[in-house]
């Protein structure tokens, strides 16, 4: 067991920086409770440093996977921590400093709100150091956990606390469906590690009750994506929350959620359907019929809402809907190539998502109605490029990305999804994403239209403001100069989520007899 | 003259690729160094001429670089490579991985070209630094970003070390070219210019997309350096060097057919050359530099360096001998009957394009390069030229209007280096370097005998063209002294063609020019009393006699055995293939009247360009008192009838492509618009509606909230479980 933690040393600088946020953030000084942000930014900081160094797990299914994704996972966690900053307890640190009320502990969020951030970064890079089902299953709830009580305290009003409840206990369904699952894989094969159940299932095949496990395992992670049919919550809780905190669900769950389907995913392997070249016909047929599904159902029901936030939601859950295409494709024959490597696709895409999604939400954060609300509807963008030039056309770049319009970053990344698609024969699930990047086209430029060729509204009292957190409108401009800028680095970056994308799938698959 | 294909495969090509210095990457980067100058210029709202200085500087420096390339190069090509750009594979076989590099492919052609990009570019610039600055401002960090933002792409067309670098740098010209014609863009006539020459070089574009596409295609790579050492490429050659074309696919044939298209739309040839007179809306120094001396030369590039493929047709480099020569005779013809300069000179350049293309065509990469060379020079000179006398005439640009201008005081300079533009573009003997250039394509035009008529048309031209551009020198230059100005009271821009416009729309541009200098306020007070031409000032003066001295610089680089120096240059290149083919048999075998036509052609081309003089002065100086009528001229006029008046409205061509392309699109447009809304739309509103229905019931069922989406949650699990397993079960 000690011999695993040289594999841990990114989540033990988190978790190190976590406890000293947790007390940092109680403290009566008010210079002490600022440190909670640099603090955690600095952990972040020799966690992505520790995971650049991280040892290759020869041992594990996808061997190379935990260096690329803790890495992924530190530097998009730092983008966020970034807009996350001076979400919470702002008006009351304002009272504080004005000396009209004292600090008291138990009113205070700040400490919380950083270490909820910090575990949850935790569980998502411990979700790609698995080894076993149980670790899964902590791990992924680690992960979740801490983000119910961050949509809950994100804004003092009644929404977000309405929108914590519904996801905590939506996500405690979800949890108790994969738990569920976990348990029929355990009772299919006998054993928890995963490098036990692989031999099992490369020695015996599949049985029906692992079948139904994977089955019912895959659909209770697919909460944490949010794919049909565990999608409900999503633009409630996004419209809930605070918008970095939305921001902060479009990519952790959904980072760890992937993660996990694409372990679950490669116990069996892609070498094992009916002709020797795909996942068992049952899971593929169960992945192949949610991305369908979650790519139409998220892309049309965007289409005619008004609110951003729920806009972005819904495009989350199409999004999600792309990445599993990846995931039916799998690794390919070589997965060394990035265009036949699926599994490289998603993890590359989920690169591209976080960047571009986190950018479409900072603009959102960075703005406010004048009443101090936040800005949601697409009203408030309207014309943005001309009344805030920096982030509306931050909001462009980023829908235009997110539109995979050439040659932005989220091109590239829809750019291997298909290639992967095409390469493992899956054409009518080519041809849906196709038709749905089509149908996304219409939300998305709305997205793009409104802030530029429209006019700002005449009524300058409605018209909405800056924020007066900097931070923000730079995670904005960031992320909107990464979609451009990384273009260039897309090689590199391509060649080392396909490194990532790698799975062992040595043992050849016994032919398998299901009887379902 | 085919007995010699054996020859073909000594190629200086064949050595391998060397490496090249690295700086040489330098010299693409210090353009974009001036953008960002020019961009932080313009942030900070400086005032003086301080992007004009700074973009001489860089692109000065770039042109010694590009003299320290000259000195430091060998024969072998050389490449240098900044960073891997491309690397892309979706499959084992053969053009099945795309891979390109951001680099730089170095031989002699690209030297030769670069010498003169850049030389040009510096002296141009210090030229605008003067003709602009009434815009200072804005508008002048603007001009100077799109002026160095030319000079990179312009590199990247030059420099590329494949065809991808090739089409970044097409369409960085391209679109500089666009930005600098467009420069005063509240001015309609500007916009609409700049819109044409886009749009018709987006049809050029196209065949030089496909014809890269199709080079990948067929040969696997678009580096030069492997594609033009390719064994394939190699033995193609072997064939067509002995006759075989059938051997040769098809696919490879068509490949100088498309490149050939990219390259019209660019040089302007026929019958994509319509974009450029137009262009002439832009400020003078980008007609110079652009539009006359570099970019539109990038066509006769292309060709020259993508020489070997243009080998392995049959029918591309007649094909590009007849457009060439057709092109030269046609924008002669029209030269002779318009009466804006500037619009006559853009017809020259047309037309001495074609004699480029011609010369590339009948296999004298050698004759076009010089050609090429020289007349980046002295066009540029014509032009800068004709900016003078614009820019000192408030805009006066029609030649019935301007008389003896050469006689007034201070505009020495411009009428003598202007004289020596003229003499140069005529091909006066002997002592201009237009003069062996030309002759070096009229000879060759004549020595091959597959193209026929091609030589007699260009000797043709050559009459044309001597006429032309002396009746602009006898009318403007020369004569009594008599100028009307023209329609712009600032006295310096563009506006000859902004007469018919309302004083709205012609002055709407210069709202940004609000600089005090004295000169204006006496070029103001002209409309109600006395206009002073505005003299040239030193910069002008400068670089006019700088290029006019590089005219006679330029006879040794080109005049001496088989091209001099120039000819050194093509020979070490992609571009020297033909040298093959024309070092055979061929020479001395054909007979012009009697004689060796290189030979003679010294002789004849001299005596029509003397004619053409001769017919200039007879009908435009002989006899004329005042601007605006030459008696002899109208004489000729009435004698030749609707001739004239065709040739003044250019042939109709663009009331004809109107009517052949531009109308019947505008109708399927709006078909299209139709379906658009009545189909598409429907179709899009539809599938907005259903969604909305659909989460309207999905809502409703909602308002339960958490049971509601919890009972949604377990069901869908119940009903994918049953139905995955169902399906498989079907199936198994």
């Amino acid at each position: 067991m000690t011999e695993r933690l040289a594999y841990l040393w990114p989540e033990l600088s988190l978790f190190i920086a976590t406890c000293v946020v947790m007390v940092l953030g109680l403290s009566p000084s008010r210079e002490t409770r600022r440190l909670c942000a640099w603090v955690s930014a600095i952990g972040l900081l020799v966690a992505a440093g520790l995971a650049v160094n991280a040892p290759v797990d020869s041992e594990a299914l996808l061997p190379n996977l935990m260096p690329f994704a803790k890495l992924l996972i530190a530097m998009v966690g730092l983008v966020l921590l970034m807009l996350l900053a001076g979400t919470v307890d702002r008006d009351y640190e304002a009272e504080i400093a004005s000396g009209r009320t004292v600090f008291h502990a138990l009113r205070s969020n700040r400490a919380e709100f950083y270490s909820f951030f910090l575990f949850s970064l935790t569980g998502l890079m411990l979700t790609a150091s698995a080894e076993s089902l149980i670790w899964l299953f902590l791990a992924l709830e680690l992960t979740s956990l801490p983000t119910y009580i961050m949509v809950t305290i994100s804004t003092r009003g009644t929404q977000s606390q309405e929108a914590g409840v519904k996801y905590f206990f939506l996500g405690a369904l979800g949890a108790a469906f994969f738990l569920y699952g976990f348990a029929l894989i355990y009772g299919g094969t006998g054993a928890t590690h995963f490098a036990d159940i692989a031999a099992v299932i490369a020695a015996d095949g599949m049985n029906p009750i692992l079948t139904l496990g994977m089955i019912i395992g895959l659909i209770g992670v697919s909460f944490k994506i949010a794919a049909v049919p565990m999608h409900f919550y999503t633009p409630d809780v996004y419209q809930g929350a605070a918008a970095p905190v939305s921001a902060m669900l479009a990519f952790v769950p959904k980072a760890a959620g992937f993660i996990a389907i694409i372990v679950l995913c490669a116990l069996m392997g892609w070498r094992y359907g009916p002709g020797g070249e795909s996942l068992p016909e049952a899971v593929r047929l169960l992945l192949w019929i949610s991305a369908a599904l979650t790519m139409t159902v998220g892309n049309t029901l965007a289409l005619r809402q008004r609110s951003v936030k729920r806009i972005l939601a819904y495009s989350s859950i199409a999004h999600s809907g792309y990445m599993l295409v990846g995931v039916v494709a799998g690794p390919g024959s070589d997965p060394a190539r990035f265009t036949t490597n699926g599994i490289a696709a998603v993890l590359f895409y989920l690169l591209c998502y976080g960047f571009m999604n986190v950018g479409a939400f900072a603009v959102l954060a960075a703005l406010r109605r004048p009443d101090g609300t936040e800005a949601d509807d697409i009203d408030d963008i309207r014309g943005l490029c001309h009344t805030q030039p920096v982030l509306g056309w931050s909001m462009v770049l980023c829908a235009l990305s997110l539109l995979g319009m050439p040659p932005l970053l989220g091109f590239i990344g829809k750019f291997g999804l298909f290639t992967s698609a095409i390469s493992a024969g899956e054409i009518v699930l080519v041809v849906i994403l196709g038709l749905n990047s089509a149908i996304a086209a219409a939300y998305y430029l709305r997205l793009v239209v409104t802030p530029y060729l429209e006019r700002p509204a005449e009524r300058d009292a409605m018209a909405v403001q800056r924020v007066a957190i900097p931070s923000r409108a730079i995670v904005a401009v960031v992320s909107a100069c990464s979609v451009v800028v990384l273009v260039l680095a897309a090689q590199f970056l391509v060649t080392r989520s396909a490194i990532a994308g790698r799975v062992i799938e040595t043992k050849p698959p016994v032919r398998a007899q299901t009887q379902p | 003259m085919l007995d010699t294909g054996h020859m073909l495969l000594t190629l200086a090509s064949d050595a391998p690729a060397g490496a090249a210095p690295w700086w040489v990457m330098l010299i693409p980067a210090l353009p974009m160094v001036g953008v960002v100058l020019c961009t932080l210029f313009a942030i900070m709202g400086v005032k003086s001429k301080l992007p004009a200085f700074a973009t001489v500087g860089c692109l000065g420096l770039a042109c010694v670089l590009a003299f320290a390339m000259l000195l430091g190069s060998d024969d072998a090509p050389g490449v240098v490579k900044a960073w891997q750009w491309f690397d892309i594979s979706w499959g084992e076989g053969h053009g099945q991985t795309f891979s390109a590099i951001f680099g730089f492919y170095i031989d002699r052609l690209t030297i030769l070209w670069m010498l003169f990009v850049t030389g040009l570019a510096t002296l141009i610039g210090l030229y605008a630094s003067e003709y602009m600055s009434h815009d200072q401002g804005q508008g002048y960090c603007r001009f100077f970003m799109a002026f160095n933002l030319f000079v990179f792409s312009m590199s990247c067309l030059v420099m590329g070390a494949n065809m991808l670098m090739l089409y970044l740098g097409w369409e960085g010209v391209g679109l500089c070219s666009y930005l600098l014609i467009g420069y005063f863009y509240k001015k309609p006539s500007a916009v609409a210019a700049g819109k044409k020459a886009f749009i018709v070089n987006r049809i050029g574009d196209l065949g030089l997309a496909l014809g890269v596409y199709l080079t990948f295609v067929h040969f696997g790579t678009i580096e030069y350096a492997e594609l033009f050492a390719s064994d394939q490429l190699q033995g193609y050659l072997t064939d067509a060097a002995h006759g075989h074309f059938e051997h040769i696919p098809a696919a490879a044939q068509m490949i100088p057919l498309l490149l050939m298209v990219g390259a019209f739309g660019k040089s302007a040839q026929l019958p994509l050359y319509v974009w450029l007179p137009d262009a002439m809306e832009g400020p003078t120094p980008v007609s110079a530099l652009i539009h006359a001396a570099t970019m539109v030369t990038a066509g006769v590039y292309l060709v020259a360096r993508a020489y070997p493929l243009f080998q392995v047709s049959e029918y591309a480099l007649p094909a590009v001998a007849w457009i060439g020569a057709l092109t030269a005779f046609l924008a002669a013809t029209i030269g002779m009957a318009q009466f804006d300069i500037k619009r006559i000179m853009a017809y020259s350049t047309v037309s001495q394009l074609g004699y480029m293309f011609a010369g590339l065509g009948v296999m004298t990469s050698i004759g076009a390069a010089a050609h090429v060379f020289t007349h980046a020079f002295f066009k540029a000179l014509l032009f800068l030229c004709c900016g003078a006398v614009m820019h000192g005439f408030a805009g006066q640009l029609d030649l019935r209007k301007l008389s003896g201008v050469a006689k007034m005081k201070g505009w020495g300079i411009v009428g003598i280096t202007m004289l020596i533009g003229c003499l140069n573009l005529v091909g006066f003997p002997v002592i201009t370097s237009g003069y062996w250039s030309k002759d070096m394509i009229l000879a060759e035009a004549f020595v091959r005998p597959s193209t026929g008529l091609v030589g007699w048309l260009l000797l043709i031209t050559a009459g044309l063209t001597a006429y032309y551009t002396f009746r602009v020198f006898f009318r403007v230059f020369v004569g009594p002294v008599e100028y009307h100005p023209g329609e712009e009271l600032h006295a310096h821009d563009d506006h000859a063609a902004g007469h018919g416009h309302s004083h709205d729309h012609g002055h709407a541009g210069y709202d940004h020019s609000h600089s005090p200098e004295p000169a204006h306020d006496s070029a103001h007070d002209e409309a109600h009393g006395h206009f002073h031409p505005h003299a040239p000032g030193w910069a002008i003066n400068t670089v006019l006699v700088i290029l006019a001295a590089l005219t006679f610089v330029a006879i040794p680089l080109v005049a001496l055995n088989h091209g001099g120096w120039v000819g050194e240059m093509v020979h070490g290149s992609t571009a020297h293939y033909e040298a093959a083919h024309a070092g055979g048999g061929s020479h001395g075998s054909v007979w012009l009247v009697g004689l060796d036509p290189h030979q003679v052609m010294y002789y004849i081309s001299a005596v029509v360009g003397l004619a053409g003089i001769a017919v200039a002065w007879a009908l435009h100086y002989r006899g004329r008192r005042e601007a605006a009528h030459a008696p002899a001229a109208e004489a000729f006029k009435r004698v030749a009838g609707p001739l004239q008046r065709w040739a003044e409205h250019k042939w109709y061509v663009d009331e004809l492509y109107d009517f052949l392309f531009r109308n019947p699109l505008w109708v399927l447009s709006q078909v299209f618009r139709y379906i658009d809304m009545l189909l598409v739309d429907g179709l899009v509103n539809t599938a907005g509606w259903l969604p909305s229905a659909l989460g309207g019931r999905l809502r409703r069922g909602q308002h339960g909230l958490l049971q509601g989406y919890a009972g949604s949650m377990a069901g869908g699990l119940a009903l994918f479980v049953v139905v995955v397993l169902l399906l498989v079960s079907r199936s198994a």
